[in-house]
């Protein structure tokens, strides 16, 4: 049986693409991008990973410097999406509001500085401590908001806002929240940067993902947030949704940390689940916002999942234009998502120009007029997590 | 809400491993911790958990390539499936079997390790490994694969208030038949900097002992361990240890925990003094309480070491002897050993002044 879609109320995103959504989504359908070297820090490789960077001072209220840059990065999409749906402090109070945020980062007690005078025996200042404490990234949001319903992190690596934003709707859904903040952020640091370099999955070129000359992904930062609310709300506020989460399932491949299951199990399953969660069938599918990471192993599991499930659906991977920006990645997408059925076209698969032979998936080419009022966004994650949203501009199909 | 049921319990803390030690550390009434020497800082109490038992379940050469973090994860999860009645070499519908991991802080030791290998070795020399087993959700991978399970997985990660979200992520999950059981642990891992913390924001010293209704100053000492649920909705099968009922959880700007009066809790009072004076105002001054934290220390974990040690109460009747008693001027009374219970309340109280009550009943057929 179909069940209710969720409303989307707002929608805010900070990432490589642009400071806010609609800015980001216009860059994309000119195809600009431009990863570089990592500015805000440096490291002692011989080559240089380029990264998806934000540069700009991050919009109010990400700018608080005794939190984390991450949680700042969810607080200035969730500023935005709280604008677009025209909600502010004063009208959140007496709502039950919950917050579910995904990230990697923002979980991660990693400050170098700190650790690296403890193991030497120093008496280490216990501000990076302090301000690791204070800034889980959904504590954070619910304290700044002055919110008092749920408040979850997902830490499902990075498929983490996908989950997040699947979580929320589940909230509303069964009633437990009027509205809940839902979506990702991620920093970039040096940790993440070593990490993945050591994985040898980084790409020394701008990214090319679903191509046959792909090395490896660039990593990036940012936020993707949505505000999810309960039909009642939207009623007694007068407001119509941008659109809904129409469905959302998580499947587990129970194969390896790093690399995904070489038949696509849990993806295969993650993307059945969220359909039939829908109440739709695949042909229905304006365009999926691929995982599309650039990495062989990523991009050769997701074509030969895409290509079964869904041999006729136009997939476009955003991560040309953002970078990997881990456990907001999913959430970014779902905004992404959101406005390209909104303007019912798709951006092209940046870096994509030749199809590998061994996938046999030709992604968007260039910018793609798509039909349709339904999308699917997905993610894969390390620890073998596979997460899938279907999103919709109408709540009933 | 939809009730759930606890049909499998799996813990491992300084009391031991499995509800048969568990049980043991109750009736004898308390835990002596160890002592950890850190780097550069004295050494101070730690009630650690051993997870030796993994070895019932794998072999030393899986072992070998898996941390602590993990191992006390695996072992939590082995248990509680074994207790559940479950076949290792047969779990039926894997597809249908969900996993929630929650951890305040993760896997810290490999973190740190990763860490160590970026300092000592240079950027371009950074440990894969460390770095893949340090990702959150490592701990619930390893115990996918070596599970065999393939329905949902959740990590999640709200230092003290982890554990509820887990409760109440597994309770979306069954309500919403995604799965037909969820396997739902906490795991944290004490470690050398953790220590380090301790010391410098609480001043634990060697002779600090556990007082957990202290409101004078700070005696938590860090504990460490792993606690697995296998739940499942409650109108289905046996009777299992205990119902979950009911589950509240808000911040006390805003609201605050719904307890009756005269109603027995168990409290999640660690031995921090700003907690202290929040049970203080918000538990009925007739409550009737029992808090166990002098058995397995100060943790995210210790919320649910509460709730196993509820359920356990709870599948016999009868309330497990306390090892602390509240202050007099409290007014609280406290839980008497041996005394009938029908129904537990689990309440908790985190730094940040977030709550959580958790309301457990005796289990039903």
């Amino acid at each position: 049986m179909q069940k209710p879609g969720v409303g989307i109320s707002g929608a805010g995103c900070v990432c490589g693409a642009g400071m806010d959504l609609a800015t980001a989504y216009v860059s994309m359908l000119t195809g600009e991008r431009n990863p570089q070297a990592p500015q805000r820090f440096s490291t002692t490789h011989a080559d240089t990973y380029p990264v998806f960077e934000i540069l700009s001072p991050l919009p109010a209220p990400g700018t608080d410097a005794e939190l984390l840059r991450t949680t700042r990065l969810a607080l200035s999409a969730a500023h935005e999406a709280l604008n677009d749906a025209q909600l502010d402090r004063e009208l959140l109070r007496g709502l039950r509001v919950g917050v579910c945020i995904g990230t990697t980062v923002g979980s991660a007690m990693n400050s170098e500085e700190f650790y690296r005078d403890f193991r030497s025996g120093k008496t280490p200042d216990m501000a990076p401590i302090e301000r690791y404490l204070r800034s889980n990234p959904a504590a954070a949001l619910a304290r700044h908001y002055q919110l008092d319903g749920p408040s979850q992190v997902v830490a499902n690596a990075c498929s983490s806002g996908t989950d997040a934003i699947g979580v929320g709707a589940a909230w509303i859904r069964a009633g437990l929240c009027d509205m809940v903040i839902a979506g990702g952020a991620d920093e970039l640091c040096r940790t993440t940067y070593n990490g993945f370099a050591s994985l040898m999955i980084t790409d020394t070129r701008a990214c090319r993902p679903f191509d046959v000359s792909r090395r490896g992904l660039n990593l990036g930062e940012g936020a993707g947030v949505l505000v999810l609310e309960s039909d009642a709300v939207l009623k007694r506020r007068g407001r119509r949704a941008r659109g809904y989460v129409l469905g959302y399932a998580n499947a587990t491949d129970s194969h390896h940390l790093t690399a995904p299951h070489p038949e696509g199990r849990g993806l295969k399953a993650a993307l059945a689940r969220a359909i039939s969660d829908a109440g739709i069938e695949a042909q229905q599918l304006a365009f999926l916002n691929a995982h599309g990471t650039g990495t062989p192993d990523n991009d050769k599991v997701e074509s030969k999942v895409l290509c079964e499930l869904f041999p006729e659906v136009p997939v476009v991977s955003t991560k040309g234009y953002t970078g990997h920006t881990l456990g907001a990645a999913g959430a970014i997408e779902a905004t992404l998502t959101l406005v390209g059925l909104e303007q019912g076209r798709i951006p092209a698969n940046a870096g994509f120009s030749q199809m590998d032979p061994a996938l046999g998936l030709t992604p968007t080419t260039a910018l793609t007029p798509v039909q349709g009022s339904i999308a699917v966004s997905e993610s894969l994650a390390f620890g073998g997590n596979n997460a899938a949203l279907v999103l919709g501009l109408e709540e009933h199909i | 809400m939809m009730e759930m049921r606890i049909s499998g319990l799996g813990i491992a803390g300084a009391f031991g491993c499995g509800t048969r030690e568990l049980r043991a550390a109750l009736e004898h009434g308390g835990v002596k911790p160890s002592f950890c020497a850190d780097a550069g800082a004295q050494s101070i109490p730690v009630y650690r958990a051993s997870t030796t038992a993994l070895e019932r379940y794998l072999n030393k050469r899986v072992l070998r390539r898996i941390d602590h973090f993990s191992r006390l994860a695996l072992l939590g999860a082995f248990e509680a499936l074994e207790d559940g009645e479950y076949n290792f070499d047969f779990i039926p519908a894997r597809e249908r079997l969900g996993v929630v991991l929650c951890s305040g802080f993760g896997a810290l030791s490999t973190t740190f390790r990763f860490l160590d290998s970026v300092m000592d070795d240079g950027d371009s020399f950074a440990s894969p490994t460390a770095f893949s087993n340090s990702v959150h959700n490592a701990a619930a991978a390893h115990i996918s694969m070596q599970l065999g399970i393939t329905g949902p997985g959740q990590t999640l990660s709200q230092f003290d208030h982890s554990f509820i979200s887990g409760v109440q992520q597994a309770q979306m999950w069954l309500e919403e038949k995604r799965v037909d059981a969820v396997l739902l642990g906490t795991v944290d891992e004490y470690c050398s900097v953790l220590g380090y913390c301790w010391e410098r924001f609480l001043g634990i010293k060697p002779s600090t002992q556990m007082r957990p209704f202290a409101s004078d100053s700070s005696s938590a000492l860090p504990g460490e361990g792993a606690a697995f649920f296998l739940l499942r909705p409650q109108q289905d099968g046996s009777a299992g240890y205990a119902r979950i009922s009911g589950m509240e959880c808000g911040h006390v700007r805003g609201s605050s925990p719904r307890l009756g009066s005269g109603a027995p809790l168990i409290l999640g009072c660690e031995g921090y003094p700003d907690t202290m004076n929040m049970y203080r105002e918000h538990l009925p001054a007739d409550a009737a309480v029992a808090c166990y934290t002098p058995l397995y220390g100060a943790s995210p974990v210790a919320p649910a070491f509460d709730v196993a040690i509820a359920a356990l109460a709870l599948e016999r009747g009868k309330a497990y002897p306390a090892p602390a008693a509240p202050p007099a001027e409290t007014g609280w009374a406290t839980l008497s050993s041996g005394s009938a219970v029908e129904t537990l309340t689990c309440v908790d109280f985190g730094v940040g002044g977030e709550y959580s009550a958790l309301h457990r009943a005796r289990p039903c057929l």
